[in-house]
Parts: structure tokens; sequence; C-alpha cells
């Protein structure tokens, strides 16, 4: 088996923010700390070593980044101040962009510049829609949502919206898949994926590897912004186009963002509320220790984290306003703060999502499935 | 004009460095003076058991040293003393010195007759606390100047008078006080020495929480006869023999977290401390984990000769974690095997830690303007006249390196009052 090396491999991680991995002097110290390394799968270390060796191949085929939930006890330890864990934190964003066949995820892990205009861009392009496309006879004497946006048309854009971002996400998680499975991808019996598919749930809802972390207190965090995440995306994505008027699967009594004002107890509202709070408790935490660099995750902040985190925070405050807006039943503040939101909220869904930092809700679970039939198969093979 | 007066060189640290340098300088006609701060000179190579590469104890190399300091009268010493001031400039430095009362004078035969009078034990420093001795001592068996020493502790408690009594030679002074004494010198020679890092502060090697975690200083006190085992090396929570050592090399050393620095002995020390259980012990396993091994010039050929035993593994990979097993009994090290990239976990029942050495300067810095390197080691680049750091004072090394720099810096305080 032939290798290839890339010289230049560790010019091109510094895009992607890679900065003291020339520092690693070898000493396994890092690897041996890491309470989620195993035998069967010993890192950093080794990721370390495909960097400084120009071993591109090695990465692309490597679970290990997204076995990694990023605690920080290896850079914390790291006698050469190597920063393991901001070198797989590199390797993730890599790998995003490497399976991401379009191209985009390179460009907007590697410059600022770019990432920037395209937000702006779909920013733009929501809001110049909305303005474009609303209502004949919007209510200005109630704040009703729906009288300046017709629920019907927001279910078509939401599932137009739906179908590309899942395209694009499913595109390039198989992509991942593939890379990771290698050549065994077609040797392993199609029940074992179907027996192993459990892994795939569990990892995708709890993260229970994370909570194998010394500091589980990131764990926490990592689950409230995951879990508020996804119920907004339930909320939005299935309840929302969930009144599927056009198919005939309209529910109304818990569709979301109708106009009427649900009472205090009602499920879709408490889903909201506990979204917000998730989302606004976990984007508060991670943004102050980013700014107070409180612990080796924290430490390095590329672009994009920023970016993820603040529009997610962005998201969550409008949305806040848009509720108490509606409460207040103020028309024009709440239909000027929707625009807002959206020209926030969606940028974030269908750029984060399929190309960015939003895309490891798939690869992670992913590649700890594809990991576990791996060691099944290799297993019943012995 | 230079004076008489200023002619003369202290030297402050009586272990290997300073010793040389007072004998080489005051050979060369010039009048030294010693000042050490514990109650024998000699300092760390007195507690060594061998020197490495030859692996011969290394009390004969001080037994002509102490005979050379006896036969010569420009050689000056004080133990138990410290330098407390400095001031003036290079060929005329006033130098305040205080004496701690040791509570014993120059009657003393070294009979032992005040120890067996005594109750009082306290911690024995000489072996970094793994015993017990009397509070009235010798610091070691072959101590020098041999003369017992009261522990403050005794002489205040109400044995003290009993054991003053059981002296015959009324060689018990109790009403011993600190003095201070001035000195005027041409130069000062700076050789304070080192101390082993701070186990404790390697979180996770459970030093002082696994009796079975020592470090390698302590290691060269258990192998040696006058030591707290007499020489055996047994582990210390059930005093049985070990089955399978393991040395951690770089045990705080080259790591930014604590010592940043190579000391460039340890791993040298750790391959002859191999040697010593391998000699007590021949079906003794042994591993020494290691980042790099760093046996330079000569030495490198006591590495070959140690690799060659087939019961002494070499293993690559920094140690990261020492947990106790599951029975209690042993400990389980966790280390990468770097070469195959293979995370193991491996039983050892004796864990020495390869501690690095730190100046002893930034305890006790010098009381003058000298300058200090990025480490804390007396600088060589920008060096104060007149005030010569010397051996560990000035950089991490091994014994007859020490020898070699306590004769240059002889030669730089005695160049540094010619050339007045």
């Amino acid at each position: 088996m032939s290798v290839r090396v890339d010289p230049s491999l560790m010019k091109e991680l510094e895009e992607f923010g890679l900065k003291d991995a020339n520092k690693c002097f070898h000493c396994g110290n890092c690897t041996a700390i890491c309470p989620l390394s195993t035998p069967e799968n010993p890192f950093p270390r080794k990721l370390m070593k495909y960097a400084q060796m120009g071993l591109r191949d090695k990465i692309l085929s490597s679970p290990e980044p997204w076995l990694c939930y990023y605690c920080g006890d290896c850079s914390d330890n790291c006698p050469r101040g190597a920063d393991p864990g901001e070198a797989m934190m590199v390797m993730r964003r890599y790998l995003t962009s490497l399976y991401d066949w379009t191209g985009f995820s390179r460009k907007f892990y590697t410059s600022e510049k770019f990432e920037i205009i395209a937000i702006t861009i779909v920013g733009l392009l929501v809001g110049l829609a909305m303005w474009l496309f609303h209502g004949e006879n919007p209510d200005m004497a109630h704040a009703r949502l729906n009288t300046v946006w017709p629920a019907g048309a927001i279910e078509i854009a939401d599932l137009i919206m739906a179908a590309v971002l899942t395209f694009f996400l499913l595109t390039n998680t198989w992509r991942c898949f593939s890379f990771t499975m290698g050549d065994l991808k077609a040797k392993v019996p199609l029940g074992l994926y179907v027996t192993q598919a459990k892994e795939f749930v569990v990892h995708f809802l709890t993260q229970r590897k994370f909570g194998e972390c010394t500091d589980r207190m990131q764990w926490f965090v990592h689950l409230s912004i995951m879990t508020g995440y996804v119920t907004m995306m339930f909320l939005v994505i299935v309840l929302l186009a969930g009144g599927l008027e056009i198919i005939g699967l309209a529910w109304e009594p818990i569709a979301f963002q109708r106009d009427v004002i649900y009472p205090l107890w009602h499920p879709v509202r408490l889903l909201g509320y506990y979204a917000t709070a998730a989302l606004l408790y976990g984007t508060t935490y991670a943004l102050i220790g980013r700014i107070k660099k409180t612990k080796a995750p924290y430490k390095n902040s590329h672009s994009t984290d920023w970016m993820f985190l603040i529009l997610l925070q962005l998201t969550v405050l409008t949305g806040i306003f848009i509720h108490f807006a509606r409460l207040l039943n103020w028309p024009m503040t709440t239909y000027v703060l929707n625009v807002v939101h959206l020209m926030i909220a969606v940028p974030m869904l269908v750029l984060e999502v399929p190309f960015a930092k939003w895309a490891h809700m798939m690869y992670r679970p992913v590649v700890l499935y594809a990991t576990s039939v791996k060691e099944k198969y290799l297993e019943q093979q012995r | 004009m230079a004076s008489t007066e200023t002619q003369g060189i202290l030297v402050v640290g009586g272990g290997m460095t300073g010793i040389t340098a007072a004998l080489e300088a005051a050979e060369a006609g010039y009048d030294t003076y010693i000042v050490e701060k514990n109650p024998y000179l000699g300092g760390r190579v007195a507690q060594l058991h061998h020197y490495f590469p030859k692996l011969c104890p290394p009390l004969c190399g001080l037994e002509i040293n102490f005979r050379r300091v006896r036969q010569n009268p420009r050689v000056r010493f004080f133990t138990m003393a410290e330098v407390e001031n400095i001031s003036g400039e290079e060929g005329n430095f006033d130098v305040t010195i205080r004496l701690n009362p040791r509570y014993v004078n120059e009657k003393c035969t070294a009979c032992g007759k005040c120890a067996e009078a005594c109750n009082i034990e306290i911690e024995n420093p000489f072996n970094y606390g793994m015993n017990q001795m009397k509070a009235a001592y010798l610091p070691h068996d072959m101590a020098y100047p041999p003369r017992y020493v009261l522990d403050a502790s005794l002489v205040e408690s109400d044995e003290a008078q009993k054991v003053k009594e059981a002296c015959p030679y009324d060689a018990i002074d109790l009403e011993m006080a600190p003095k201070t004494m001035n000195l005027k010198v041409g130069a000062i020679v700076y050789a304070t020495g080192w101390k082993p890092y701070d186990a404790s502060k390697l979180e996770a090697y459970g030093f002082e929480q696994y009796p079975d975690v020592i470090t390698n200083v302590m290691m060269e006190r258990m192998a040696s006869f006058s030591g707290p085992t007499q020489g055996k090396i047994l582990r210390p929570s059930n005093n049985e023999a070990p089955k399978h050592v393991a040395f951690v090399q770089c045990a705080g050393s080259r790591d930014e977290n604590h010592l940043p620095y190579c000391s460039g002995v340890c791993c040298l020390a750790s391959m002859k401390q191999a040697t010593y259980v391998r000699d007590q012990y021949p079906d003794a396993k042994i591993t020494i984990f290691f980042i790099d091994i760093r046996a330079t010039d000569r030495l490198e050929n006591f590495y070959l000769n140690v690799k060659k035993d087939e019961n002494i593994e070499f293993f690559k990979g920094k140690v990261a974690q020492i947990n106790p097993d599951e029975a209690g009994e042993g400990l389980i090290l966790k280390v990468e095997d770097t070469t195959k990239e293979s995370l193991h976990e491996i039983p050892a029942d004796l864990v020495v830690l390869a501690t690095g050495m730190q100046p002893n300067t930034l305890d006790n810095p010098v009381p003058a303007q000298v300058a200090y390197d990025d480490y804390g080691f007396i600088s060589t680049l920008d060096v104060t006249p007149g005030i010569y750091g010397a051996g560990c004072s000035r950089v991490p090394t091994n014994v007859s390196e020490c020898v070699q720099d306590g004769t240059a810096a002889a030669l730089k305080a005695i160049q540094s009052i010619a050339r007045r």
C-alpha cells in the first residue's frame, strides 16, 4: 500500500486554525491521559503525527477527530504547549471541508471574508424575499404574523429550504461515512449495519461518550445547545411545516407559529421555552468562556466558532423579542423583528447545517456508528 | 591597590562544587572560606549510593577532598552557616554570615551517648524523610566534620538537660545562640546546588498518595547502606521486595507546566538505579519509560551496556497517569508506546519518578545583585563582576562536570582578584 505524503499539509491545516501542532515532540502523554482514547483508537497524538508527516489520506479515514469531544485534558497536560485538543478541533473543521463535495465548506472555514459575505448575502436574500412576498392585507391593529406571511407560503418556503439543506447534508454525510468505512464499506453485511443502527441514535441524542470526559460541565453545556437547537428545528421543520395543509396533514392544535396564542401549559409553548432557555444558557456559557478563555477548549476561537455562537444567540434573543412583541400586541414591532429574526436564523440554518459546525450533528454520530460497525465486523472476523 | 584583606575567596555551598573551588583556589595560594548551610560538607553527593557510569560509591572521593581540606590551612569552613548579606564590589566585598547553633562544640568525639539518652525523634532529612532519627544526631555515618547536632526541638524540651549530662566530654552547650560574623573577601563563588523538583506537584503520578511511588533521590538513599533500609530496595507499602520496578523519566522535566528544561542527569541516574535493582533482585523486571534517552559523549556507552540487560526494558512513551490496581496492591501506569501507537496499562509494584533539578537559589537567592537565566540558574552570560555561579547553581549537571565547574570557578575568582 502506498502512502502519499503532502509536505504542505501543515500549511493547509493552519488555514483551518492549526497553530502549535509543530511543537509536539511525541511523548504520548496526551493519548495516555485522554479518558476517551482506547487501545483500538488511540488519539490524539496519532493525528498530530499525521499532520506533521503530511498524511492527508490517513486523516481522511480517521474516526478519531469525531471520537474527541474536546474536554481539554490533553492540552492542559501537554508538556510542550502543542495543544493537541485544538489540533483535533482543527481536524474536525478540515474533515468537514473534505466531506463537503461542493467546496463551499473549505471557503467558509478558510476565509473570514467569505464567511461574513456568505452569511450577509443569505441574510439579505431572506430579508428581500420577506419584503417582496407578503400578504395583501397585513393586520396593523393586531400582531398577527400570518396576515403578513401566510402559514401556507412559509411552509412551502420551509419545505424547499429543508429539501436543499437535507440534500447537501446527506450527500456530505454519505461521503463522511464512505471515507470512514474505507474498503470495509461493501464487505460488512447489511445485517450488521442494521443491528448497530442504535449506536447512531444513542450518540445523536445523548452524546454519551462526552460524559466520560473528566470535565462533565462541557457535556452539559453541549447537551443544552444541542437539545435546544434540535427542539427548535423540530418546531420549525416538523410542526411548522407539520401543519402541511398542502398534503392534508394539518393538525392545527399543535402547529407552530400560528396567530393563536397558546395557553402557557401548551406543549408547543413549553417546547419553545425549553429550547429558548437551553440555547440561551449554552451559548452564554460558551461565549463567556471564549471571551475569558476559562478552559482549554475555549482558549482558541476560530472565526467560525464566534460566528456560530453569535448567530445562535442572536436568533434566540430576537425570538424572545418577537414573543413579547406578540404578547404585547405590537404589530409593526413584531413584523420587523420577525424579518430580523429570520435574516439571522436562516443563514445559520442553511450554511452552518450542511457546510459548517452544525454538520457535526450528523458526522459525529455517523462516525461513531461506522466505528462500532467496523469493530463488530473485525471482532467477528477474528 | 589590592589589600591582603581582599585577597580572600568566599565559597558559598560546601558540596562537591564548592569544596573543589575552595581547594583549587587554596592550593593556588588563596585564602578561602566555605559557608555551608548543612551541619556537614558534601551536599547531595554525600547522599548518593553510586556514581554513574563507574558505579562506585562517592564516599572515597569525598574522603580525599575532606583530607585535602584538613591538611590545607588556607581553607576554612563553617557548617550550619548561611550568607545573610553581601555588599561592596569586586575585590572588596563585605559579607555577613549567620552561624546557626549546633549546640555541640568541638569537644565532641561522635561517641553517640547523647543520642542514646535522647527519646525525641525527628524526620531524617538526609534520607528525604523516609525514616525517623534521634533529635541528637550525626547527620550521616561519614559526616564531616564528624560531630553531633542537637535539633532545636530537643534543646527546648525537658529532655535537654538529661542529654547534656549524658555527654562524657562536656561537648553540649545548650546556651549556644545564633551568631553573625563579618568577612571581607575579593571574590565569591556561589555553589549552593540544587533540590529535586517537588514530585507532589505531579498530580497524575500520585506521589505521597501511593507509598510505592518514590523519587530518584529517595531511591539513592534506599540503595545506600546508611539509608533507611540499610541498603535494601523495598516497597515502602509493605517492606517487600519489588518484582517489577518502573522508572518514569521526565517526571516534571521538559514540561512547560513544570520544569521546561532537561536536567541532563536523570536518564543516567535511572539507568544507574536500574543496576541497583538488578544487583539485588536478579529476577526483577525493570522498565524505563522515556521520551528520549539523553546520554551524551562517553555516557552513551553506559546506556548501551545497560540496554544489553534483558531484564531492563526501555519503553518509549511518557507515563501519563499512575493509578492503583484493582486489588489495591500494585500500581498501573498508563502510557502510549509511541513507536507502535499503542495504548498500554502496565503494572509495576515500585515506581521511581525521575525528577529533575532546580537551583536552590530559587528559595535562597544570592543576597546581592545577580542575574539569573530563564530557568532560575545563575546567569553565565550576564555575570556580576566578582560573583561566579558554579555547579548546579549555574546549570543542572552531573558530579564530574561539577568538579570541573568548581575548578573553573576557582580560576575565575583568582583572575578577578589578580587583575586588580
